[in-house]
């Protein structure tokens, strides 16, 4: 890493030491108006029979500090997504607060709203086409992170960005060649290197190997555990797939309907789990 | 006001039963309107209800509505087409601003006080007071990497403009240069990004702290924009790679002036190149 000149054009943002990097407050979001019966906390049902209004996550708190990693899982639509989509900023939560860095960034907007991703958030979605444009080469997708940060030296963002692309394992020679043309596992490291960009404290995974092949999987994992060692971030990785978690995860949330069903150290809810879901999940093996 | 112009009508073969300057009052009104607001944001795309013409929208419509909408009987008319006072656009556009504004026209800018422009600043140095106003075909500079206008509003309002750099590192990655021939985008007082219409990099600097005003019409997309005098224009270029205008290995083949911009002529065997400002190059011949 010693290679990779640091970001230094970028005015960088300031971790405040003795508070979480990320914390969530009994984080709502409900798609729809709501209703005395679901607003009141008895009902725990996802959809509300009496108004129809959907809850996308209820009353989710978390914190991941400096050099964690927090693990999400749970099955398909118990809000895993949501929670992650509420820390990258891209939706307002109904309720409760997000705070980044110390900061409450719950009704960021607009201007603050992209500073704070420039510069405070790196995230890796499951498809690559959901964060990279495929018809820009690899190095100008990465760049384009340190260009929204406002850096204006060519030289100093294609110098960094080939760092980090050869950093991330990635052949040299692809440097200059659309993402479109390259295999899925090429994709995720080319989102992590873009994620990794402007030195973000906080990196958000949403099941980042999901969908790719075993060997791959495992190498991409490697890559992960090595950045989480170098840069001491927080990281939130979201995945259905509790080998993922097993192998990230310092701590664990577990997710049904929309609730965290429970939550405490990886190995213990694993080995030890206490909710009836969480069972079933461990047990569950193909 | 517009009972004393409207007496003007008739006078020296007007066209009868239109208004003063084609557009009624109303319609002008309108869209200096919208120019007010443009000048006061300079760089800032500013919808107008932009009207039918006697000209095809695509053939200068949105800069002839800007034309007639500011123009007076006291002003001098220049228009011209990618240099040449000559072109088939100019003529008709000239034609019917002399005919229902009764103005006088010239060829000459140092003369004219209002110049209606198709992709082209003149070379002679213009002054305080003059006008220009340029005929822009696409008005949003994001339009390449960012079509939907709805995304286009937002970024401009957020100043979320890394769209276009990364368009330019791609340029430089690629081509080891910019790839905008004309339309340079340009960044108009540390705010809004902006296109200068398709006037060629040779012209872009000149918009910088400019004496003259510049007002910037695209009838088809019911769009102005403008550049107030003394206002910082600077071409969109990393700090490493500075803007470059063209560069031409002779004068030109007529007046043999190295410092304009050219154009090349009479294709293929007989090709050369010639000053693209047609009025100046003659001028510079005959003294």
């Amino acid at each position: 890493m010693k290679t990779i000149p640091a970001p230094a054009a970028i005015e960088p943002i300031s971790v405040p030491s003795g508070t979480p990097c990320l914390e969530l407050r009994d984080i709502t979001v409900r798609y729809g108006r709501g209703c005395d019966h679901c607003r009141s906390g008895e009902m725990r049902a996802q959809r509300c029979t009496h108004c129809g209004s959907v809850y996308g996550c209820r009353d989710v708190s978390l914190d991941v500090w400096p050099g964690e990693v927090l693990g999400i899982v749970g099955e398909s639509g118990s809000g895993k997504s949501t929670v992650l989509a509420v820390s990258n900023l891209d939706i307002q939560p109904t309720s409760g607060s997000v705070k980044l860095l110390g900061d409450d960034v719950s009704s960021a907007e607009g201007k603050q709203r992209r500073r704070l991703r420039a510069l405070a958030l790196g995230i890796v979605y499951q498809s690559a086409q959901a964060n990279l444009l495929m018809d820009v080469t690899a190095g100008g997708n990465v760049a384009e992170r340190m260009l929204g940060a406002g850096w204006r030296r060519y030289d100093a963002v294609r110098s960094r960005a080939l760092a980090l692309h050869t950093d991330m394992e990635l052949p040299e020679d692809r440097f200059d060649v659309p993402v479109g043309m390259f295999s899925g596992g090429m994709r995720q490291r080319v989102q992590l290197a873009k994620a990794l960009a402007t030195s973000p404290p906080v990196l958000l995974l949403d099941e980042p190997t999901s969908g790719l092949d075993v060997s791959v999987q495992a190498r991409i994992l490697d890559l992960i555990r090595r950045i989480h060692a170098e840069f001491q971030l927080a990281i939130v990785v979201v995945s259905h797939d509790l080998a993922v978690i097993r192998m990230l995860a310092d701590r664990l949330l577990v997710m049904r309907r929309g609730l965290v069903v429970e939550h405490g150290l990886t190995d213990q809810v694993l080995e030890d789990p206490q909710h009836p879901y969480t069972q079933l999940l461990v047990s569950a093996q193909l | 006001m517009s009972a004393r112009l409207g007496e003007l009508v008739h006078r020296n073969g007007g066209l009868a039963g239109y208004n003063y300057a084609y557009m009624d009052e109303s319609a002008k009104r309108e869209v200096r309107r919208g120019l007010l607001k443009a000048i006061s944001l300079p760089g800032h795309q500013v919808p107008f209800a932009s009207r039918e013409m006697p000209v095809a929208r695509g053939w200068g419509s949105g800069g002839l509505q800007i034309t007639l909408s500011v123009i007076e009987p006291s002003d001098t008319v220049k228009v011209f087409d990618q240099g040449s006072d000559a072109s088939m656009n100019a003529i008709a556009l000239r034609d019917l601003i002399s005919r229902t504004c009764e103005v006088p026209t010239t060829t000459d800018p140092r003369e004219a006080t209002l110049i209606q422009t198709r992709h082209r600043i003149p070379e002679d140095p213009l002054v305080e007071g003059q006008v220009m106003v340029f005929q822009v075909p696409i008005a949003d500079p994001l339009r390449r990497v960012a079509p939907r206008m709805t995304v286009s509003r937002r970024l401009h309002a957020e100043r979320d403009y890394s769209a276009i750099w990364l368009y330019l590192y791609e340029d430089h990655a690629r081509l080891g240069r910019s790839s905008f021939a004309s339309a340079h985008p340009v960044e108009v007082e540390d705010r809004y990004i902006m296109t200068p219409s398709p006037i060629p990099r040779h012209d872009c600097p000149r918009l910088n702290d400019a004496p003259f005003i510049s007002l910037f019409g695209a009838g088809r997309e019911a769009i102005v924009y403008a550049v107030p005098p003394y206002t910082k224009v600077r071409p969109l270029s990393f700090e490493d790679r500075p803007f470059e205008i063209e560069r031409f290995a002779t004068g030109c083949a007529l007046c043999g002036a190295t410092d304009t911009y050219l154009t090349e002529v009479d294709g293929d065997a007989n090709a050369q190149l010639v000053c693209s400002d047609t009025d100046r190059c003659a001028r510079r011949r005959t003294r």
